[in-house]
């Protein structure tokens, strides 16, 4: 080797190490810093939302600083003046929520019960303690945690209100030239490679951004509608439910459902009631399957049902119910990183 | 080959700035002020060791170089006998205000045609495809002027193979 090629050589191994460490720094930071990796997630959302408008006022001849204040602050205004308007009614129903969550409990073990008793004749008796005994306690555990567990996650969300807006504002107007920056840390045999990739990494993770949102917005509505005009009680929290579970594929539909259900036996709305409940859900997906997902299909990645529940267990356990909610666009976003690294090594070199 | 890869819109001036460089360059020269700035936020600048290779022929391109220092030569692996055995045959040499690699701006999943190397301490100015697609969705009226001029490069390009090939083709008549 002689001594240029030593150089050469040389260089690209410190860049190398410079773009990798900055890479693991900024993942451990994330990942360890408390309410980082949501803020940033909402931050990541709210550029992918905006970036498109922001480009069009650019377009129309504003500053990039000016493109990006304007939507920035009428989002948040628009944010806000919503959540004034319907954060309380939203409020007073998980509150009403609350304080029924011993009926609802009652009401389930009664079910279990009657469920027992009808199928009581597969059992040996004796042999298999209740199963409202052992089912019921992990439900009123459950919605004990998610009540308790609520003003530590609002208090949270909070946090993820202040910095998340802060670091979504800086995204859009400086995110490309951050990522720029960044990249001049890639060697040069790499450089085109890294760049064409973030490319396609970003266009994808927008377009899967941009169509889970505009699902979840969808769903969320006509599950509010068709609630209201079964005249079904606190339409909205469980609207909003629907919606945002709605981004945890397969599964999220169903735990949707499930309070609903459950509050529809609870109130004695008895198996009419249970049916029209289940049938506006089926309904909803299928308007869902049927009108939204073939525009956005080529934009929300396809994750398999096995990854799908490995995902939420593994989010569950490590962040309970938002980690839950966050696994499914993190899975999606490394899927679809995974898949273009892959693509781009094989095809880079002939 | 040597036509293809010579620059007939060369300059000839030393030093430069970014912006200076960028707005000799014949993609660029209708660009207006705040278009070249928002070109020069856009671009990327690297630089290259003497004989350290900027891409290799067959690899996937993304887009251009414009030498902003330094020089860079260009190089085409050919096989040499029936065993397949290559050898790079050195095809032009290009110096500052220079540009090379222009048609992987405009072609789907383009390859190297050949291998640039740096010949000396090189900056390059690189403009590449996804610079150009923000740059047409941030500001349409620059995309399209760099457009134009890009399809004006490739038509020059285009015009001159005929006439070598054309040429070539009475020659071998000829013999």
């Amino acid at each position: 080797m002689t001594a240029v090629e030593y150089a050469i050589v040389r260089e690209r191994r410190i860049k190398l190490f410079f773009f990798l460490g900055s890479l693991i720094l900024a993942f451990l930071f994330v990942l360890f810093v408390n309410n980082m990796m949501v803020s940033l997630i909402v931050a990541v959302t709210m550029y992918y939302l905006l970036a498109p408008l922001v480009d069009l006022l650019e377009r129309w001849g504003l500053s990039r600083i000016w493109a990006t204040t304007i939507p920035f602050l009428t989002v948040i205004v628009v944010v806000a003046l919503t959540s004034a308007l319907l954060l309380p009614a939203l409020w007073d129903q998980v509150k009403v929520l609350q304080n029924e969550a011993d009926k609802y409990t009652k009401a389930f073990s009664e079910l279990l019960d009657q469920a027992e008793g009808q199928f009581g004749a597969f059992f040996k008796s004796g042999e298999n303690p209740s199963l409202r005994h052992q089912v019921v306690p992990l439900v009123s555990d459950w919605a004990a945690q998610f009540f308790k567990g609520l003003p530590d996650l609002i208090s949270k969300s909070f946090t993820v209100l202040l910095l998340a807006p802060f670091f979504g504002f800086f995204l859009l107007l400086d995110g490309r030239d951050l990522l720029r920056k960044w990249l001049n840390f890639v060697p040069n045999n790499i450089f085109e490679l890294s760049l064409n990739l973030s490319y396609q990494i970003g266009t994808q993770i927008g377009g899967f951004v941009r169509a889970r949102l505009i699902e979840s917005v969808f769903v969320a509505i006509i599950t509010w509608v068709g609630l209201m005009i079964l005249g079904f009680p606190f339409a909205l929290a469980l609207a909003f439910l629907a919606g945002v579970l709605n981004i945890i594929p397969y599964v999220g539909p169903v735990i949707a459902a499930g309070p609903v259900i459950l509050i529809s036996l609870a109130n004695g709305d008895g198996l009419t009631g249970v049916l029209l409940i289940a049938g506006l859900y089926v309904l909803i997906q299928f308007l869902d399957g049927a009108i939204l997902v073939p525009f956005l299909v080529a934009r929300i990645v396809n994750l398999h049902p096995v990854t799908v529940i490995v995902a939420v267990i593994m989010g569950s356990q490590l962040l309970g119910i938002l980690g839950m909610i966050i696994c499914i666009p993190l899975v999606s976003a490394l899927k679809v990183t995974t898949l273009a690294v892959y693509r781009h090594l094989i095809n880079f070199r002939t | 080959m040597n036509f293809i890869w010579d620059n007939i819109f060369r300059q000839t001036d030393k030093e430069r700035t970014l912006t200076q460089r960028l707005r000799q360059n014949v993609l660029f020269q209708d660009l207006t002020g705040t278009e070249l700035r928002l070109l020069e936020n856009i671009v990327n600048v690297r630089s290259y060791r003497p004989s350290e290779t900027i891409f290799r022929q067959g690899e996937a391109g993304v887009g251009m170089y414009i030498i902003s220092k330094g020089a860079v030569n260009i190089y085409v692996e050919e096989m040499i006998n029936a065993t397949g055995e290559l050898q790079s045959v050195p095809v032009t040499h290009l110096s500052e205000g220079d540009f090379f690699g222009d048609l992987a701006l405009v072609e789907e999943n383009s390859r190297r045609s050949a291998t640039a190397i740096s010949a000396e301490e090189t900056v390059l100015i690189g403009f590449f495809k996804p610079a150009l697609l923000e740059i047409a969705q941030r500001n349409p009226t620059a995309g399209v002027k760099i457009l134009l001029r890009l399809g004006e490069v490739l038509g020059r390009r285009l015009r001159e193979t005929t006439a070598k090939i054309t040429e070539l083709k009475r020659e071998t008549k000829t013999t």
